[in-house]
């Protein structure tokens, strides 16, 4: 019984140390002068500061757009909220969705100023899908888009195997672009590589999926075969290599696209489905008016044009 | 390490074959193959004409090189081996064009590079080039780029007359009549009015007996 | 037309090792030959497409600034350096080896200047372009400047040159490379909107906004003469409209709003920077080293 008591003091002894060496080391790390900083258009910056700041003339303050970082905007105006946030006044206009840096002199302090991660990917996610949607607006993937959407259930299934072979095929071409291509120099291979890289893909999962699952192969295996001569299957990778982009963004176009060629791919066959049992003029059966269709649709998507839920 | 044991009849000549790549197989209007370029690029004749002359120097390039090695190609990696060869014509094509034309490149420039992907050039190298002799290929090359060039210029004509009111460029018009067929949305809208009246044609030529459109089922490729 | 199938996989038992080899060789064979004939192609077509490109570089410079047969440019290529947080300048004449390099800090310092050469090796230096500037300079004074700028447009990158007289006001801006929509955002690379820059002050530059009220009818039929007459001339002839027209905001093409304010604040961010990059770099650029 004293035994169990001298072990649970001991227990609590130390973790009472414990607690006061993480308590004096967090008071002993300086928080950060700016906890954090936003911008506001037209000409504002709000600021939240973790430690107070003496001097608030205009020329403790530096903002530089982080394209120009040496071109300093100018601070016309220093104020303090009610809520202890300062609120910057600039002569120049800004947009919360660029990078900036706001730096004070004294005390020393930077921090840069961007849009989350998270909303960046999703803008290009959103921008693939709907804005700038593969099919409708860049008329891409209309080679195997026709085939495919006569019937829901095949549209559905071309979509699924699009996407999953879309993603693995952008960030293999982008990985190889990028630690391969890029360094050597070898940017002109690019082509060759991309349409390799699917061609490889396209054979890979076609083998795996025969072993692994005959039931998901006799399934979605068709669709495999046609997505070598997909056009957006090569456009995505070419996108990204002439947009020097990262992996972040390569996979959100990549997710984008996909999901945009399988929305696409959804709406069209519902129509479809319904234009067969109607009653078509005999020059307009078939591809005409599936044309046809396909121009209403894009009519229609021209309507995300200028889409922004982050502004 | 023979390409395919069944004999083939003799190829058809040449001005047959010409004649067959530009209307009867017409590859945009009939057989409804690589139709991504032909809305895309054709929002005026001068876009459309160069990406048709960039196909019509890859197809006949691809063909030609593939009747040229086709007895030393093995049937199992032929598919793989022919899309070698399309890619590294159309990588030359590429450069050879951003460097010679810089301002008519930086139009068309993303889908020269994706002429890779084109089903036209591949399924023609299936089907003809590497069963027939080079002559005849060389003129069935000849022939499908032909006509897709035509088909592109056709439309460009189309789209840029209604959309632009002019043509290559020159105005024929004094304002836009319609700045909606310039739009990818009317750029669907006239391929689906051309091959409608291609079809109408069509059957009109052959004595209204109800042919399929080519392409009616399935444009997959 | 059916699509042909693809050749399918090789399966893995019960075939004889040496016909897998066989076929793996013969498509590395094709692989290499063709990564030849591109690399061949790739070299005969690079050196022509550089040269090209500074040809068709120097014939906008020269048509935006309206350059006599003896007139000289100076190019100054700016870099930043973000590991070091400094900024380069390389200045030398158009054609030349070597030139003058420049350092500053962010803060607008000097730090260094040193005759530098000016072949290439930008990127293993961890140096990020900024864009170019060009002073063209004829005979003794300054005949303007052009400076290479970019922005995002709707759908991608759009890169232009605004040119500048001595007096930092606007004589035109082109627009060299775009993705935009034919008869929309490219709408914006036409004569007619670019000439909407002509003709504003430095003060206006920095202030530059976008409306999408309609253009007046005046004002657009006198901005298609610019492209035809002298400057003089069409200064003589429609001054009073430019009075009236470059103290309001730049006409959005319509249907095109993005692609408009793209070109627009890109223009007007170009000149802020120009302004404070040259006041720091044209003293030490006039001396002799």
């Amino acid at each position: 019984m004293a035994r169990r008591m001298r072990a649970r003091a001991a227990a609590g002894a130390l973790a009472a140390a414990v607690a006061a060496l993480w308590a004096g080391g967090a008071a002993a790390a300086a928080a950060p002068v700016i906890e954090n900083a936003r911008m506001l258009a037209p000409h504002h910056v709000l600021v939240q500061l973790g430690q107070p700041v003496a001097d608030l003339s205009p020329g403790n303050f530096r903002v530089t757009e982080a394209l120009a970082p040496d071109v300093a905007m100018e601070v016309t105006e220093v104020t303090v909220r009610p809520d202890g946030k300062l609120w910057l006044t600039l002569a120049q206009t800004v947009s919360p969705q660029n990078h900036y840096r706001l730096e004070i002199h004294r005390p020393r302090a930077v921090r840069e100023v961007k849009p989350a991660a998270w909303a960046l990917l999703l803008s290009v996610v959103l921008s693939a899908s709907l804005i700038n949607n593969f099919v409708f607006t860049r008329y891409l993937g209309l080679c195997v888009f026709f085939g495919v959407s006569k019937r829901q259930d095949t549209s559905i299934g071309m979509g699924i195997t699009f996407t999953v072979v879309m993603v693995a095929s952008a960030m293999l071409s982008w990985a190889i672009y990028t630690y391969v291509l890029s360094p050597l120099d070898l940017r002109f291979l690019q082509v060759l590589v991309f349409i390799g890289i699917v061609a490889f893909l396209v054979q890979l999962v076609d083998t795996v999926l025969k072993k692994l699952n005959r039931l998901l192969h006799q399934k979605f295996g068709i669709y495999l075969m046609l997505i070598t001569t997909n056009c957006i299957i090569l456009a995505v990778p070419l996108l990204n290599a002439s947009a020097n982009a990262g992996p972040w963004e390569a996979l959100a176009l990549a997710v984008g696209s996909g999901a945009g060629f399988a929305i696409a791919l959804f709406l069209m066959s519902c129509a479809r489905e319904k234009a067969e049992l109607a009653r078509v003029p005999k020059s307009f059966e078939g591809l005409p008016i599936a044309f046809a269709l396909t121009g209403l649709f894009a009519l229609a998507f021209m309507g995300f044009a200028g889409l922004n839920p982050f502004r | 390490m023979s390409t395919a044991a069944v004999p083939r009849p003799p190829a058809p000549g040449a001005g047959r074959l010409l004649l067959n790549g530009i209307f009867a197989e017409n590859p945009v209007f009939r057989l409804a193959l690589s139709l991504c370029p032909a809305v895309a690029v054709t929002t005026t004749v001068m876009n459309g004409l160069i990406l048709g002359v960039a196909v019509l120097v890859v197809q006949v390039l691809s063909s030609v090189s593939v009747a040229l090695v086709r007895r030393s190609i093995h049937p199992r990696v032929r598919i793989p081996v022919y899309t070698i060869i399309i890619a590294v014509w159309v990588s030359c094509i590429d450069m050879v064009l951003a460097a010679f034309f810089p301002a008519l490149y930086a139009q068309v420039g993303l889908y020269v590079k994706l002429i890779v992907a084109f089903a036209i050039i591949i399924s023609r190298l299936e089907l003809f080039a590497s069963k027939q002799p080079l002559v005849p290929t060389f003129f069935d090359g000849l022939g499908m780029g032909l006509g897709f060039l035509f088909a592109l210029v056709v439309i460009g004509a189309f789209r840029e007359l209604l959309g632009g009111g002019a043509i290559a460029g020159h105005a024929l018009l004094p304002h836009k009549p319609l700045l909606f067929f310039i739009l990818p949305a009317g750029g669907f809208f006239s391929i689906a009015l051309l091959m409608a009246f291609f079809n109408l044609v069509e059957r009109r030529l052959s004595g209204g007996a109800a042919r399929r459109p080519g392409g009616g089922g399935g444009a997959h490729g | 037309m059916n699509r042909p199938t693809a050749a399918p996989a090789p399966r893995g038992e019960g075939r004889p090792l040496g016909e897998i080899l066989r076929i793996a060789g013969s498509v590395t064979l094709y692989c290499a030959l063709g990564g030849a004939i591109l690399g061949a192609t790739y070299v005969a077509t690079n050196r022509y497409q550089e040269v090209a490109r500074a040809a068709s570089e120097h014939r906008s410079i020269a048509q935006l600034l309206r350059l006599g047969p003896d007139a000289s440019v100076v190019e100054i290529r700016q870099y930043l350096d973000p590991a070091r947080d400094q900024v380069v300048y390389r200045a030398a004449p158009r054609g030349a080896e070597t030139g003058t390099e420049l350092t500053f800090a962010l803060s607008g310092q000097l730090l260094g200047r040193a005759r530098a050469g000016l072949r290439g090796g930008e990127a293993e230096e961890g140096l990020k372009p900024l864009g170019r500037i060009f002073v063209a300079m004829q005979g003794d004074s300054t005949a303007g400047f052009v400076i290479e700028g970019e922005t995002r447009g709707y759908k991608n990158v759009v890169r232009f040159f605004v040119a500048l007289d001595a007096a930092f006001d606007i004589l035109g801006v082109r627009v060299i490379e775009h993705e935009e929509d034919p008869g929309l955002g490219a709408e914006i690379a036409t004569p007619w909107f670019q000439g909407q820059y002509f003709g504003r002050t430095a003060e206006g530059a920095s202030t530059l906004d976008v409306t999408k009220d309609p253009m007046p009818e005046d004002w657009r039929a006198a901005l298609l003469e610019l492209q035809r007459l002298p400057p003089a001339q069409w200064r003589s002839r429609y001054g009073g409209l430019l009075e009236r027209e470059s103290v309001q905001p730049v006409y959005a093409v319509t249907g095109a709003t993005i692609s408009s304010r793209a070109l627009t604040m890109g223009v007007r961010s170009t000149v802020n920077r120009f302004r404070y990059r040259w006041s720091l770099v044209s003293p030490l650029l006039g001396e002799k080293p």
